[in-house]
């Protein structure tokens, strides 16, 4: 793992290592792909940390472009909001949906993807029906989605306030054996 | 800022505590605090950074802040130089040095892992994220293990001390018919017999290490006293009693998950909504193919919702109908069973009885056990089908229904098969009859009954490949040109071939189960197993990408590995059976293997038994006694209740916090 590499300094890559669930090399690799993603805005060894990739090259990353959550997963892990991520983003992003991460953190972050879509902090009937719409590509019948969301609000509400709070989900969480390894992105 | 005692991150990394208010660490400028005190997440450890044993980093990155706050608290806390102890620093340097050693080792297994791309390619299409592949790379450690212990103790040695006296104990009775055991064709063959020879296990490949015929009853009794006859019993029953373990272990597991879950009560839809989209899927087609899925799944449980419901609703005239018409096609479904079974003991006796015909109608005929039993495996699951159709459970029930069916099928059809060779073999257990009164076996038929059996054994893996891959070259790329290039509705309607999982998985555990029961009699069957079992992960794999689409019905993961674990044991289960009772009451060939001068193969025990030491005799004989086994056995009584009162408690536990949860 040596200093052969003249991207970052050795403390920045310290930083890195100690912030996210990544190695050295990995770390660098992911640098290779940020930077892939745009040469001429990205420069080789990192002299403007706060060079913002703006969404529509996050989205296209073969990892993402199917992903129908692609768009909220780039909002949440991005500084402004919009989905333009920095080089820090990029990496937090796919530090949390690595197989290291842990569970809870990763219910941290899949609450925030589902829940705001109208920025309350809470998963409501209307953000319900639209993750339920990306879920299923639109096929579900109206009666069928109002059905599923109310059985999962039943299932999952425990005070009973008719949306789920971020409690709530944690302790769905925790039911879900495979949780862990769904939330996760190989790259 | 809270600071909850003792409620530091721990080793599993993040924060565990949940408390009551507070707000959501707010990364987007535009993101209003609801005023309703929404939860707080009580991170534990201040800002003030305090060293913890495990240190800063498991801290920092389990955090859910950005990424620039992150680094600014790093910073932070790199400027504190903390007064630490001499231990204390030696103990960080180490546990830097132990982090960068697994870096290094991470980076080496990245290229050296064989199954690294493959799985990366099959993990990304998620849906086969199974059972399947898991459990063929399982099967190929278990084996590769047994293998070694055979090669270890039993093969090496027979081929060093080939040729040096059996010292045995000649039974100067023996009748030199039974004797008789000549394996060799005689005279010109023509070429094609070695392909044959290597297709039945006949021939060249009969006198092989391959068989159990072809050891001899060495036991060397100078210095290095080795009795090959005791290690080749011995092995193989600890592969058995290891194969137990492993089984055993991997129940365990499964079981915990499912205690401690509670069971697969409450929450599906919930589960299916957050943690059933799988952000590892790549691939536009593979993307849709899960999103069909998951829309599969809902409306299932939603129409067993409504057939629940329905049910409730009937009358009692219906129900009576209901229940009547499923007790009849119940009744047709195990004639259908039946009829294969009957179907598999002729085919055998009909088999063993004409194994002297020469060219391919002889091989044909060999190979008809084998026909039969794949032939019955593939058409009965189908009429099956067709009858549940009328049965009207609702599907989850369907698809268990289906699966025991087929487990029934198989395994029972496999003991049918064993159970017709063990009664041409011992004349119907009756050593009085004509053909087996001299030497206590049929030796007209089989004058070396356990390579004839390790044969069946052989014949029964090599088909599976054979087919397997016959079905993969004719079945499913044919089926995949017909429908992408045509576009007859009717065609299109049929579809690629599904590729559904819990019978791939079925075809395993049989597999598996055909391997121990001949591991007795044919000690290299593992390793041509392992080889099948390679062959066949890389044709499935193919068949997967480029054939097949993926099942639309799911089997829930958990429930589906702790029911095929148990299927595993009953295989296990069958061939102990097999083994015992080979072992303990049939005469072995008095012309071949290592066991051929006892009258069964249990006896070379006692035998070694009384020519150890006095010492080393009496202590084996106090732990076969009953002054030490029946201790033994209240103890292991006493333990065992004790873990079913624990996980009785536990599932209360969880039962009660439940309720405790939902008011």
């Amino acid at each position: 793992m040596g200093n052969k590499q003249s991207i970052f300094t050795a403390q920045q890559l310290d930083a890195y290592q100690d912030c996210t669930y990544f190695t050295r090399k990995e770390i660098l690799r992911l640098f290779y792909r940020y930077r892939d993603l745009a040469p001429q805005l990205v420069p080789l060894d990192y002299t403007r940390p706060d060079v913002k990739l703006p969404y529509e090259l996050i989205g296209s990353m073969p990892e993402l472009k199917d992903n129908p959550f692609r768009q909220r997963i780039a909002e949440v892990f991005s500084e402004d909001g919009q989905g333009n991520m920095t080089l820090d983003d990029f990496l937090d992003m796919f530090s949390v949906l690595s197989e290291m991460a842990p569970r809870d953190l990763k219910a941290y972050y899949a609450f925030k993807i589902y829940a705001d879509f109208n920025n309350d902090d809470f998963i409501c009937k209307s953000d319900l029906e639209k993750t339920l719409n990306k879920l299923t590509r639109n096929e579900l019948t109206e009666d069928e989605v109002r059905m599923v969301c109310e059985k999962v609000i039943d299932e999952a509400d425990l005070d009973n306030d008719g949306r789920l709070s971020l409690e709530d989900f944690q302790h769905m969480i925790v039911r879900a054996p495979e949780f862990l390894s769904t939330f996760h992105i190989r790259i | 800022m809270d600071r909850a005692a003792g409620q530091g991150p721990t080793e599993t990394g993040g924060p565990a505590a949940v408390t009551g208010n507070g707000r959501l660490g707010d990364r987007r400028p535009s993101s209003r605090l609801s005023s309703q005190s929404p939860p707080q997440l009580n991170w534990g450890s201040a800002l003030t950074g305090d060293d913890e044993d495990d240190g800063p980093p498991q801290d920092l990155r389990s955090r859910p802040l950005p990424m620039s706050q992150r680094r600014a608290l790093w910073q932070e806390q790199q400027k504190k130089v903390p007064v630490v102890s001499k231990g204390e620093s030696w103990r960080r340097k180490n546990a830097k040095l132990l982090r960068e050693g697994k870096e290094a080792l991470k980076e080496i297994l990245y290229f050296f892992s064989p199954w690294r791309k493959a799985l990366q390619l099959i993990g990304g299409e998620s849906w086969t994220r199974s059972a399947v592949f898991l459990f063929a790379m399982r099967s190929v450690g278990k084996k590769r293990t047994f293998v070694l212990l055979i090669a270890g103790f039993v093969l090496v040695p027979s081929i060093v001390f080939r040729g040096s006296e059996g010292t045995g104990f000649p039974n100067l009775t023996v009748l030199l018919e039974c004797m008789n055991y000549n394996p060799n064709p005689q005279g010109l063959v023509p070429f094609y017999t070695y392909i044959l020879d290597v297709l039945l296990g006949t021939g060249f490949v009969e006198l092989s290490y391959l068989f159990y015929g072809f050891y001899e009853n060495t036991v060397v009794e100078d210095r290095n006293f080795y009795n090959i006859p005791l290690a080749y019993l011995l092995t193989a029953a600890f592969y058995f009693a290891f194969c137990l373990i492993c089984i055993v272990v991997r129940l365990g597991y499964a079981a915990r998950v499912a205690v401690a879950t509670g069971g697969q009560t409450g929450g599906e839809y919930s589960m299916i909504a957050f943690a059933g989209w799988d952000y590892g899927s790549l691939g536009d087609k593979e993307t849709k193919l899960k999103q069909k899925n998951i829309l599969y799944r809902l409306q299932v449980d939603l129409e067993e919702e409504r057939l629940k419901n329905q049910a409730a609703a009937l009358t009692l005239k219906q129900k009576v109908f209901l229940y009547s018409l499923r007790v009849l096609l119940l009744f047709l479904a195990l004639g259908l069973i039946a009829a294969a079974l009957f179907g598999i003991f002729q085919a055998t006796q009909f088999s063993q009885k004409m194994s002297g015909r020469e060219g391919i109608v002889g091989l044909l005929i060999q190979y008809l056990p084998s026909i039969v039993i794949t032939a019955g495996n593939f058409v009965v699951p189908l009429l099956c089908d067709q009858i549940a159709l009328l049965e009207r459970y609702s599907p989850s029930v369907t698809i268990i229904l289906a699966l025991m069916r087929a487990v029934v099928l198989r395994l029972v059809g496999l003991g049918v098969l064993l159970f017709t060779l063990w009664t041409q073999v011992t004349c119907g257990g009756n050593p009085e009859e004509d053909d087996c009164r001299l030497c206590q076996y049929n030796y007209k038929l089989y004058q070396c009954w356990e390579t004839r059996v390790g044969q069946e054994m052989y014949k029964l893996t090599v088909f599976d490949l054979l087919i397997a891959v016959a079905t993969l070259v004719l079945v499913e790329f044919p089926r995949r040109m017909v429908v992408d290039h045509s576009s007859n509705a009717l065609v299109q309607k049929l579809g690629r071939q599904e590729f559904v999982i819990p019978s791939n998985v079925l075809v395993l555990v049989y597999g598996q189960t055909v391997v121990w029961t001949g591991a007795l009699f044919c000690p290299l069957l593992p390793l041509i197993n392992t080889v099948k079992f390679i062959i066949l992960f890389y044709c499935k794999k193919i068949t997967l990408f480029h054939n097949c689409r993926p099942a639309l019905r799911t089997f829930r993961s958990t429930t589906s590995t702790f029911f095929f674990l148990v299927v595993l044991l009953f295989g296990w289960g069958l061939a102990t059976t097999v083994m015992v009772y080979s072992v303990t009451a049939i005469h072995p060939s008095m012309s071949c293997g290592p066991f051929r001068f006892f009258d069964n193969m249990w006896l070379i025990v006692p035998a070694t038994l009384y020519s150890l030491s006095d010492t080393s005799r009496d202590f084996l004989f106090f732990i076969g006694s009953q002054a030490f086994s029946i201790p033994l056995f209240i103890l292991l009584c006493v333990v065992l209740c004790y873990f079913i009162a624990l996980a009785s408690v536990y599932g209360k536990t969880v039962r009660l916090l439940r309720t405790q949860l939902k008011l």
